[in-house]
């Protein structure tokens, strides 16, 4: 993994990548079993007693369920330092956790995307903020 | 409860960003519906206004806004949100509050400036909003998640770009036929065809812009008014859904989904429209135009589905077979749909029935049905919203 150090997260709690590998950062209910993302993302099965959510990591990789190629800017607030379209959006099912998350696809070829294969999670450099520090979101690639 | 009927409706056509005051291009519609229904504004009991997001306080409170301009009365007024499907939330108050015998004449009404360019995020906080995270991590206007449900279905079923153009080739005839409507140039496939991406497989004339447009619908069980009105529309059912555990779609402002359906996609509107089945005891088979909300043509599409007009999977072959055509077995968006409208969001819903009232009262010329007796129209909105009427003369 790239030096990680000087890197934050544009909004906290999303992405974590303290282990030595970039994971989305979820929430499990012990209760219904249901995965969420974000971890405030509630999503329980009716009836549950909605106790015992607890944080967990997504795993590093996954595989494509489906996918875009956005050919316009993203508008405000949305920013990146360089341009960045067309870009794709990819979503990433994590199958034991039965759940399917969005996320830019970067340092992938574009015309390369196929449903079903296999992607990690990794991050993508949006801008330096004041404190010279480079903002990140979660982001998937093609595993090579 | 008492049957309800509609009896006056009023619309502004749909047009682009305006610098008009809110309160004149709304009041337009609702001097239609008082004129369409021959009463005068004391006669309206109370009001149930959609909300308009981005108008602050006169988007907020629209339903104090619009009755100062006609003359406070002192009648209830709701203001009320429910994304997409605002007018929907509307108009059942207004029914639900006529058919308890609360009171016997009631207006829903919406009117919304779209923002200039693209709908975003409506706060900065991320904590609270979960929409902010979308908008600033995930870099996804709402037609990505219509483009990750459109490539899903084409890998699942034989859709093909052809179909996704073809939706816009018939929206586009009918909208050039429609008054109300903001675009009303014809397309062919080649020319939607020809159109760039804007997320692929969809292309920028198979995606519904942002509007600006007002709807005012007035209901009534008054014995008098139904009989002077010019062909009083019955309301069978008009209900509302939100979504159900397990519904693998992924909605707008999301950023996950169940990977393991246990529901059906678009579950809100599934619960709403079979919530209209069993109230009315009216089925799919029965309604003789639809007006489905077609955001994407892949709305187009789905909704036939989601509603119960085909089963899963076949609802292009109705398309290409001529089905949903004026004319074909099932009509469908004889309006030009939201692809000739664009999104007016607490309005659009309203003119949905509207379009299907004007059908049932045969006032539509040009795109006209032939002699329809059932009609119903179907709302999306993000996060779980949706709605459904059905009306019949």
């Amino acid at each position: 993994m790239e030096n990680m150090a000087n890197k934050v997260a544009r909004i906290p709690n999303l992405v974590d990548w303290s282990t030595g590998e970039v994971r989305l950062m979820s929430a499990k209910c012990n209760s219904c079993g249901t995965y969420f993302f974000p971890r405030e993302h509630y999503q329980h099965r009716p009836g549950c007693s909605r106790e015992g959510v607890e944080n967990v990591l997504l795993p590093h990789k996954g595989k494509l369920a489906s996918y875009t190629i956005q050919y316009y800017p993203c508008p405000a607030p949305f920013k990146t330092e360089k341009k960045i379209t067309p870009y794709g959006i990819g979503l990433v099912e994590f199958e034991d956790e039965k759940i399917q998350v969005a996320g830019i696809i970067t340092d992938t070829d574009l015309k390369s995307l196929k449903m079903g294969m296999e992607m990690e999670t990794t991050i993508l450099e949006m801008f330096t903020n004041e404190e010279k520090q480079q903002v990140v979101t979660w982001a998937f690639k093609a595993v090579k | 409860m008492r049957d309800v009927y509609i009896i006056g409706t009023g619309i502004h056509p749909w047009m682009g960003f305006s610098e008009q005051v809110f309160a004149d291009f709304a009041a337009v519609a609702v001097d239609n519906a008082l004129k369409d229904a021959d009463i005068e504004w004391k006669k309206i009991q109370a009001i149930m206004a959609g909300i308009f997001i981005y108008g602050g306080n006169a988007g907020h409170l629209s339903g104090q806004y619009l009755e100062s301009i006609f003359g406070e009365t002192g009648v209830p007024v709701v203001n009320v949100y429910n994304a997409c499907a605002t007018g929907s939330a509307s108009i059942r108050m207004a029914y639900n509050s006529v058919a308890a015998g609360e009171t016997d004449t009631a207006l829903a009404f919406g009117a919304d400036v779209s923002p200039k360019g693209f709908l975003t995020a409506k706060s900065d906080n991320a904590v609270q909003d979960r929409d902010v995270i979308r908008w600033k991590m995930g870099g996804m206007p709402n037609p990505i998640y219509w483009a990750l449900e459109c490539r899903k279905r084409m890998e699942k079923y034989d859709t093909t770009e052809e179909d996704l153009a073809l939706v816009k080739v018939l929206m586009s005839e009918y909208g050039s036929k429609n008054p109300h409507a903001r675009f009303k140039k014809t397309y062919t496939i080649e020319e939607v065809l020809n159109s760039v991406y804007v997320c692929d497989p969809l292309r920028l004339f198979e995606i519904c812009p942002v509007s600006t447009g007002a709807a005012a619908v007035i209901v009534t069980a008054d014995k008098e008014l139904i009989a002077k009105a010019d062909k009083a529309v019955k309301i069978n059912a008009t209900t509302m859904g939100s979504a159900i555990y397990g519904d693998p779609t992924i909605r707008i402002s999301a950023l996950s989904c169940p990977a393991v359906p246990e529901a059906p996609m678009l579950s809100e509107s599934y619960s709403a429209s079979r919530q209209a089945y069993e109230k009315s005891g009216i089925g799919p088979e029965d309604i003789d135009v639809l007006e489905l909300p077609d955001n994407s043509s892949w709305h187009y599409l789905v909704y036939l589905e989601t509603c119960g007009f085909c089963k899963d999977g076949e609802a292009d072959k109705m398309l290409r077979e001529g089905e949903t055509k004026i004319g074909g077995k099932l009509p469908v968006n004889p309006s030009g749909g939201f692809s000739s409208h664009g999104e007016a969001l607490s309005a659009q819903a309203l003119w949905q029935v509207i379009e299907c009232t004007n059908q049932l009262r045969g006032r539509c010329g040009e795109r006209q049905v032939e002699n329809p007796k059932v009609a119903m129209a179907q709302t999306y909105g993000l996060m779980g919203n949706s709605g459904t009427t059905i009306l019949s003369v």
